[in-house]
């Protein structure tokens, strides 16, 4: 299973009409957007596709419209992560039967298994399909269930299917115990850092991120990773505060915010599910002043 | 945010220029009966000199400042700006639960030499953001010297530093230098650097463990290093290659560290203590209520030490 995951990636939001009913349309739309403005691969649907306010119905039915849209462009990744397991196992099969190209899932929610739990949860769901497996660590929204040095290192062992993690604890020590321990047992292990958190990661070995602002800046996602691959610190720098002003907008109720922030770039993609609030009117005026205050509406592209 | 009418610096502040750099942060060694062994400190200091140090960082947590008395912590930031002699800046480590008993230690130290102050939040109690800037605002202008904030939020879990306390006390400390940072966060330490940088240019972030590559790579100038008792070598070949901003070059001595780091962390918080036995230079054993390292403990560190290739170009005995 050759899949090599590098560079920015995008992880779209989930469009829904003013009932909070699904809009497959701008679905298909906002796919295209993406791999247009250059994303080396899509995965859907991560927290901020709203996945667990999704039916696993619904979840099914854009998973189809993914895999369809993107018609092997670039490579889709499902995250099958639920909060049943048996779901997780059920979306990892239909992911699979589809013809995506990979699965994503977190450690589990709520529960707080072991780490033999945790080792056994993913060797099920790693068996259970022949499509690669990346998993999602994210320690700081999960209680502090996370993916060790050794947790990774006898997954890699044990799962030859088992290609990537997205990295999301976005902590130094964290981050070198996974890394240190999944790149010396295979090199071609991707990194993929959660938000645009790139400029510390890539020195370390990161190959890319799961974009949380791709779909309002992408030139400025992938300027970053360019500038952060060729060594450039003092300029990746920049981008990186940059992005990281960004965040600090769309980081509260996400992905509400991003939303909203969408409207201003003519991409609306509708509300957002409860208990997830809808960005207000004067919020997303807000974004729309914050945006034009950084350069987003003169540098990126406006609508679809 | 709190206006409060500044007094003027007292004065000309050398906020500006000072950059620590590679700092060591030496243990402080025990007698077998826990008095401080003040000779065996002398000759601490002199390795650390001779090994690379750019500047000092004396009675951090690593030198066990929270079980030395008041008078101890005195005399030792004496001993260490006698015996280091104007080689290298001395900063003073000052933190404690209670405002006034830091103020003091802060005072003291700038009296008796120290290049600079660090503090960390306090111990134990856990104020209100408004109390944590009386608190960092007190220390600070008890001393002309540059003032460093600790940030060390596993250690100390109770008090979170936000990018507001950050931005407050930079108008309200003209020698709020930076912060020393061992949360290893990369959200908070873009945040605090992209934010202070807007005010301050001069702000700095020291990356207050070896975790050197990813702090340097959002704006990290300088490292404290506890590991560099051990590994001296590898601290200065990491901190040189950072500096210089070749982060692709330092990731193979950063995995070394971390990997130093954690074999001494499994150890317990004896680890360092036994690790620099293990080097030949043993300091002792740290006080109660730290456990020794235990026998089979101490074989197994030495054991996992003596696999890692790296530590054979490290420097044994003093």
């Amino acid at each position: 299973m050759p899949l090599i995951l590098k560079g920015v990636m995008q992880s779209p939001v989930t469009p829904l009409k003013h009932d909070f009913s699904p809009d497959l349309e701008t679905f298909e739309k906002l796919l295209d957007f993406h791999i247009r403005t250059g994303a080396t691969a899509i995965s859907w649907p991560h927290h901020k596709g709203e996945s667990l306010n999704l039916t696993i119905a619904e979840r099914k039915a854009f998973a189809e419209v993914a895999v369809k849209v993107v018609a092997k462009r670039v490579p889709v990744s499902i995250h099958v992560s639920a909060l049943a397991v048996e779901d997780s196992m059920e979306l990892a099969r239909h992911a699979q039967r589809i013809g995506a190209d990979a699965i994503i899932a977190i450690t589990p929610y709520f529960w707080k298994p072991t780490s033999e739990g945790l080792y056994d949860y993913f060797v099920r769901l790693g068996t259970s399909i022949d499509l690669p497996l990346i998993a999602y660590n994210s320690p700081s929204y999960l209680s502090g269930l996370e993916f060790t040095g050794d947790l990774t290192r006898r997954l890699i062992e044990r799962l030859p299917n088992f290609i990537a993690m997205k990295e999301a604890s976005f902590n130094s020590e964290k981050y070198l115990e996974i890394s240190r321990a999944a790149l010396a047992l295979r090199p071609t292990f991707a990194m993929i850092s959660g938000v645009e958190f790139l400029a510390p990661a890539v020195p370390l070995g990161g190959a890319g991120s799961y974009s949380s602002a791709g779909a309002i800046c992408p030139n400025l996602c992938k300027e970053l990773y360019d500038t952060c691959v060729a060594g450039e610190s003092k300029r990746a720098r920049e981008l990186q505060f940059k992005l990281a002003r960004l965040w600090d907008l769309f980081r509260d109720q996400y992905p509400s915010s991003l939303k909203g922030g969408m409207v201003a770039m003519g991409r609306p993609v509708g509300p957002t599910r409860p208990p997830l609030p809808t960005a207000s009117r004067e919020r997303q005026a807000y974004i729309a002043t914050q945006l034009e205050e950084l350069g987003i509406l003169d540098t990126e592209p406006h609508g679809w | 945010m709190i206006a409060t009418s500044l007094s003027l610096p007292k004065k000309a502040l050398k906020v500006a220029n000072f950059i620590p750099g590679l700092v060591h942060t030496p243990v402080t060694p025990f007698t077998r009966d826990y008095r401080v062994d003040y000779d065996l400190y002398r000759k601490i200091v002199q390795f650390h000199l001779r090994n690379g140090a750019e500047a000092l960082a004396v009675q951090m947590h690593a030198g066990e400042s929270v079980s030395l008395s008041d008078l101890e912590q005195r005399q030792l930031i004496e001993l260490a700006v006698t015996q280091v002699n104007g080689r290298v800046p001395v900063i003073a480590h000052v933190s404690d639960s209670g405002t006034a008993i830091a103020v003091a230690r802060a005072h003291h130290a700038e009296n008796v030499g120290a290049a600079a102050i660090v503090a960390t939040t306090p111990y134990y109690w856990t104020p209100p953001p408004s109390m944590l800037i009386e608190h960092f605002a007190q220390i600070g202008s008890a001393v002309t010297v540059p003032f460093f904030v600790y940030y060390a939020p596993e250690e100390l879990p109770g008090v979170k530093l936000g990018t507001d306390t950050v931005m407050t006390l930079i108008k309200q400390l003209p020698n709020f230098a930076g912060v020393v940072d061992a949360s290893l966060d990369w959200q908070f330490m873009i945040n605090i650097l992209s934010n202070a940088w807007r005010v301050r240019p001069e702000f700095q972030l020291l990356s207050g463990t070896e975790y050197m590559v990813s702090a340097g790579a959002v704006g990290a100038t300088s490292m404290f290093s506890s590991l560099a008792g051990v590994a001296p070598k590898l601290a200065r070949r990491l901190y040189d290659i950072c500096r210089k901003e070749k982060y692709f070059d330092a990731r193979a001595p950063q995995e070394m560290l971390a990997e130093l780091r954690q074999i001494i962390k499994r150890a317990g918080p004896a680890g360092l203590k036994g690790a620099m036995r293990a080097m030949g230079r043993d300091c002792g054993e740290p006080r109660p209520p730290l456990d020794p390292l235990p026998a089979a403990g101490a074989q197994k560190l030495t054991a996992a030490l003596d696999a890692l290739a790296p530590l054979r170009d490290e420097p044994r005995g003093w």
